[in-house]
């Protein structure tokens, strides 16, 4: 909550002052004087590593956010976390190799800038009742967390999320609300905390990753292994990292096949602003890497990059991960859709450049998700969701589930939010899991209602439920219609009453083998570079939602836009820059995002639906994949136009100018053109 | 969410009146016109005033006059005023132009020239193109009225050359001539530009030979600097002019007091005037531009 | 200070200190919650509202300076029998939001732009509209949700003027 003793990073709360307006807080605020004594502190994760350095904890921690996690790290060393996967024989397999590509990458620490800052309000009451309104993701961690410091049971706590306004990962886990809760116990009254903008730069920022990878193939070009070490820099808490952490290091296999394997991902304490959940959870941070080596070995074996990619994905139904659920998609044939869209811009006009890259994420997270639905006697119903509605048009999808399953009008359904004290516990809002856990967990739900109803059908009607047959909305018994919500006034003999039907998920059945699905990953974009300047932009955006069914089709591909437009953020220009322990740019005039004016020329937004997904009618989740291959994409892009290639995000202007610089240098007059064209497809030239 | 401190606004009915108030409470007070970087200064505790006095009430501020082949801007004219202002538009139609692409549009309508001068933000687009033009501005105090060019005014970043008391209260602008050839340029990435850059001409022949030129780099430095030494490359024949385009602009960087920052460093800034120098000569004297 | 204004329609006053935001006064004094705040540094347009049809940031525009001025927002854009803007309903046709937090900037940024223009490019919707921030739709929809209450915008216009 507060920094005791130590402050860890620039931005640490050190005090907390509560006010009856803004202007008496802040006032009050301006006259505390905190005197600090300067320590050495951690900065990179170079010196995060190096023997007999400075540690930031120095101890061992067993928090909140290691939930899940049975491997601690041991927290000497300022390592929060070590994750290492691997199977086959890697250093075998890279002694056979035919070709291999090695090299280190870099994937900038970056902002989520949801719009609406972090904002909390926390009413402790004198009956021991603790009410927390809150901007958060996962209320049911939240309220966990509040039970544990607080030493309240759970029914004592409760916490309510009303529409929130953009997270994309910044607001999973526990964020202010401790804070607050505590102030509000401190007068025993509400008391509002809400962050600005400045603030939440400084509260979680997304893991910055250097990574070293390897890739081998054989003589026939397909992949034979891969070896990976990733640092990841935690910042000052471990925050959610570890299971960033956990994610990179299994994402980083990608939708490939690959004998032989070996991750070693380290979590790294530093002292800055701690790092998090970023829509992708560490798959952003290992598809550029991993994308920008397939284009780079797939020059070196003289292999157009899309052929390459597509010798060695696996197919729906195969394994990439022993242990892990099959590919529950079609990867190959996004590739080519994306692939098609990009080429009917016809011919690659000068200085353009074309790639198509892919992420495979292990998504869902741990299936638990519990869910209630009212049926009404008056024909309306109720769905009772543990899902933060944050933007991503879950309260609409939801209710189209239950629309459909109960057969009434949408407009008949409405949602109830996040409230732990009224709605089942769902896990969390993230891990694109909502449509397919929490809408399964809707959908039968609605089918347990059904199963009521029509017993007290049998019962009213006095016949077996045998005899009858379900219909849309009711039943049929005979020339006999009887809709749900008649059945149910008929059963008790009373207006305004209301049945439930519930659902309980977990991981078991269907839900069983995980993940719960894998979330694809499909962009190919069309960049226009002016070599002058080095500043690229985004001629074409092509995205590929692989998502089973697209229940809200409009929304799903907004979601996809909306990933890749992030995604193009960090390619292009988004870095949190430090110096010494200070955040230079934590503010909206320095750091850049997207706007209006970097909407690509031409956007194609292309759904796939093979109806493969666990989630209702063979839905899938959707919505993180597409931020993950842009930077990939970009860089392969730009090699394509250009033939240079950098390893580092963002491309900004100057670092472009400064890699052509360096290639006119190096290079004699007569070498100075782009990379040959190969035999086919994506990276056809004609220049 | 942070809050702005109490202070006192002042409605003063005169520009007389504005700088005694001025005088009265010292370094208590500063001058308010549209506010847009004072009172983010203000919110952040960089700045701290007990009065702001309020120039946008003084009548007659916010007009946009012509007369003798110049165009008078008053200070409290927003830059909304001035890009769409017809008068501009017809006479000055490079500062119209200028105007129609500062910051976004709010900060436009709400935002005045005399603010953005006084305020010296080293990012800002209208300096660099005012001392091409050669402007002057109107300076007035209690004292009387001097008229300036516009280089005097500039004082660094975030500074001006005003004394206390004196206030800002116009900005005059030469009309624009047929044998004119203008052009602002600009390169941007973040919020700010990274580069402005703002080249004035004069021909006498339709554009095959330059008797005079004026040339300024702004945002890569400190404050907006004129070149006097790379202006004299800047006339002649066309083709001479332009084959000297690389030597000028090394001129004009060299002048500039270039600086490395989180725009870029000095050395991608000053290849950055390379680049711009042609480009802005092209649109100057009417080509398309080629990149 | 006390000061009269026009508040999305109908006469409005109150008494303000001068250090209020606009923001802060139409949210915490008039309940206008649609006005919102996030980069409070003009950059992110979440704020926008319109005074005297023009768009300002009311996170670092004074409540002072509304006095005698006409003041709209979100709330006050749909017709009084509950009728959506036009602009209202093509960004809920071309689902031209997604979390809505810009939302209620970004209708009232296109209102003053199509007051002003109703013939407008794409080019000017970019341009005009690059100072109002968006992280969740990536822009293509409210693109499209202007482009078309631009065309409906321009029927009504042709379709009065024939009238008349």
């Amino acid at each position: 909550m507060l920094a005791i003793g130590k402050v860890r990073f620039v931005g640490e709360p050190v005090a907390a002052v509560i006010g009856a307006d803004q202007l008496s807080a802040q006032e009050a605020l301006d006259k505390i004087k905190v005197e600090y004594e300067e320590l050495v502190p951690v900065l990179d994760v170079e010196s995060a590593l190096a023997p007999g350095g400075v540690l930031v904890h120095g101890m061992d921690y067993i928090g909140g956010a290691f939930r899940g996690f049975d491997d601690f790290p041991g927290g000497t060393k300022n390592i929060c976390q070590a994750v290492h996967v691997e199977w086959g024989d890697v250093d075998a397999a890279f002694a056979s190799a035919a070709h291999i590509a090695e090299g280190e990458y870099y994937f900038p620490m970056v902002y989520a800038y949801a719009m609406e800052p972090y904002v909390a309000v926390a009413d402790y009451d004198s009956k021991g009742q603790l009410t927390v309104y809150s901007s958060a993701q996962h209320p049911f961690m939240v309220r966990h967390d509040l039970a544990e410091i607080f030493d309240l049971p759970l029914n004592s706590v409760r916490v309510i999320v009303p529409y929130v306004g953009g997270g994309y990962g910044s607001k999973s886990y526990t964020k202010i609300e401790p804070l607050t809760a505590a102030c509000s116990w401190k007068v025993s009254r509400p008391v509002k905390l809400q962050l600005s903008v400045e603030e939440a730069f400084l509260t979680t920022r997304s893991d910055d990753a250097r990574v070293y990878i390897r890739t081998a193939v054989d003589d026939s070009g397909k992949l034979i292994a891969k070896q990976a070490t990733i640092h990841l820099d935690t910042g000052a808490y471990a925050e959610n990292s570890p299971m960033v952490c956990r994610k990179a290091a299994n994402r980083i296999v990608g939708p490939y096949r690959f004998p032989h394997v070996r991750v070693d991902c380290l979590a790294i304490y530093t002292n800055t602003v701690p790092a998090s959940s970023y829509r992708g959870l560490g798959a952003a941070q290992i598809t550029f890497p991993v994308e920008s080596q397939m284009d780079e070995l797939a020059h070196k074996i003289g292999c157009d990059p899309q052929e390459f990619r597509l010798r060695n994905l696996a197919h729906s139904g195969e394994s990439i991960h022993p242990g892990l659920r099959p590919i529950d998609a079609d990867v190959p044939g996004d590739i080519r859709l994306a692939a098609e869209t990009l080429r009917s811009n016809g011919p690659l006009a000068l200085k353009h450049g074309r790639s198509v890259c892919c992420s495979c994420s292990d998504a869902g997270a741990h299936p638990v998700t519990l869910a209630m639905v009212h049926v009404y006697a008056d024909g309306s119903v109720s769905v009772m969701s543990g899902s933060t509605e944050i933007g991503q048009g879950s309260h609409t999808v939801l209710a189209q589930i239950a629309a459909e399953e109960m057969g009434v009008p949408l407009g008949k359904v409405r949602l109830v939010g996040s409230d732990t004290g009224v709605t089942l516990f769902e896990r969390s809002t993230g891990a694109s899991r909502t449509t397919t856990l929490m809408g399964r967990a809707v959908m039968e739900a609605c089918r347990e209602a059904i199963t009521q109803c029509k017993s007290m059908a049998a019962e009213l009607l006095g016949v077996p439920a045998g005899e009858f047959t379900e219909e849309r909305g009711g039943i049929r018994h005979g020339k006999d219609w009887l809709s749900w919500p008649e059945i149910i006034e008929r059963y008790f003999q009373m207006e305004g009453c209301g049945i439930i039907g519930r659902a309980y998920l977990r991981r078991a059945g269907a839900l069983k083998a995980v993940p719960v699905f894998w979330e694809i990953g499909v962009v190919g974009v069309e960049i226009a570079l002016d070599e002058e300047t080095g500043k690229i932009s985004l001629d074409t955006l092509v995205t590929v939602g692989d998502v089973g069914l697209a229940i809200h089709p409009a929304m799903t591909e907004s979601q996809d836009l909306g990933a890749a437009t992030m995604g193009l953020g960090i390619g292009l220009f988004e870095e949190l820059i430090y110096e010494g322990q200070q955040l230079m740019n934590g503010t909206l005039l320095e750091y850049r995002v997207p706007r209006f004016s970097d909407l690509a020329r031409r956007v194609e937004l292309k759904l796939v639906e093979n109806h493969d997904g666990v989630g209702p009618y063979g839905a899938k989740g959707g919505g993180e994949g597409c931020v993950n291959p842009i930077g990939a994409c970009l860089a392969n892009a730009l090699y394509q136009a250009a033939g240079v290639r950098i390893r580092r995000l963002p491309l900004t202007p100057e670092r472009v100018w400064k890699a052509l610089q360096e290639q006119k240098s190096q290079a004699p007059a007569s070498q100075r053109k782009p990379p040959a064209a190969p035999k086919t497809d994506v990276t056809k030239t004609t220049a | 969410m942070t809050t702005l401190s109490r202070f006192e606004i002042d409605q003063p009915g005169s520009v007389a009146e504005a700088s005694q108030m001025l005088g009265h409470y010292g370094d208590q007070a500063a001058i308010y016109a549209g506010g847009t970087e004072l009172l983010l200064a203000m919110r952040h505790r960089a700045l701290s005033y007990k009065h702001l006095i309020d120039l946008k009430v003084i009548p007659g501020l916010n007009a946009i006059k012509a007369r003798d082949g110049v165009i008078e801007i008053g200070a409290a004219c927003t830059h909304r005023t001035i890009e769409s202002s017809s008068l501009v538009r017809e006479m000055q139609p490079v500062f119209a132009e200028l105007e129609s692409q500062v910051a976004n549009i709010r900060v436009r309508a709400t935002g005045t020239l005399g603010g953005n001068l006084c305020f010296a933000e080293p990012h800002s687009d209208p300096a660099t193109m005012l001392l091409v033009l050669g402007a002057t501005v109107w300076i007035e105090s209690a004292r009387g009225t001097r008229e300036i060019p516009i280089e005097k005014l500039i004082a660094g970043a975030y500074a001006n050359h005003l004394a206390p008391g004196e206030i800002l209260t116009r900005i005059v602008v030469p009309c624009g001539k047929s044998n004119h050839r203008a052009a602002y340029m600009k390169f941007q990435i973040h919020e700010r530009p990274t580069l402005g850059l703002g080249l004035w001409l004069e021909t006498l022949d339709g554009g095959r030979t330059f008797t005079a030129a004026r040339v300024a780099v702004g945002c890569v430095s400190p404050f907006p600097h004129r070149a006097p030494v790379a202006e004299a490359l800047l006339t002649g024949s066309r083709a001479e002019v332009e084959k000297h385009l690389p030597e000028t602009a090394a001129l004009i960087a060299d002048g500039a007091d270039l600086v490395d920052d989180h725009e870029g460093s000095a050395e991608y800034k000053r290849h950055l005037v390379d680049v711009f120098l042609r480009r802005t000569f092209l649109k100057a004297v009417g080509l398309r531009i080629s990149s | 200070m006390k000061i009269g204004f026009e508040l999305n329609g109908k006469a409005a006053s109150l008494e303000i200190e001068p250090r209020e935001t606009l923001a802060e006064v139409l949210r915490a004094r008039c309940r206008l919650t649609g006005v919102k705040l996030s980069c409070e540094a003009q950059v992110c347009g979440s704020c926008t509202v319109l005074v005297d049809g023009l768009p300002v940031s009311a996170c670092t525009y004074l409540a002072y300076e509304i006095r005698d001025k006409r003041v709209t927002t979100i709330e006050g854009l749909a017709d009084p029998p509950g009728r959506l803007h036009p602009l209202q309903q093509a960004f809920l046709d071309h689902f031209a939001f997604q979390c809505g937090f810009c939302t209620p900037g970004m209708i009232l940024a296109a209102k003053s732009l199509l007051d002003e223009n109703v013939h407008v490019s794409d080019e000017e919707i970019i341009a005009y509209m690059s100072g109002n921030l968006c992280r969740c739709t990536g822009y293509l929809g409210i693109l499209k949700a202007i482009r078309q209450a631009s065309a409906e915008m321009k029927a009504t216009w042709k379709e009065n003027r024939s009238t008349s």
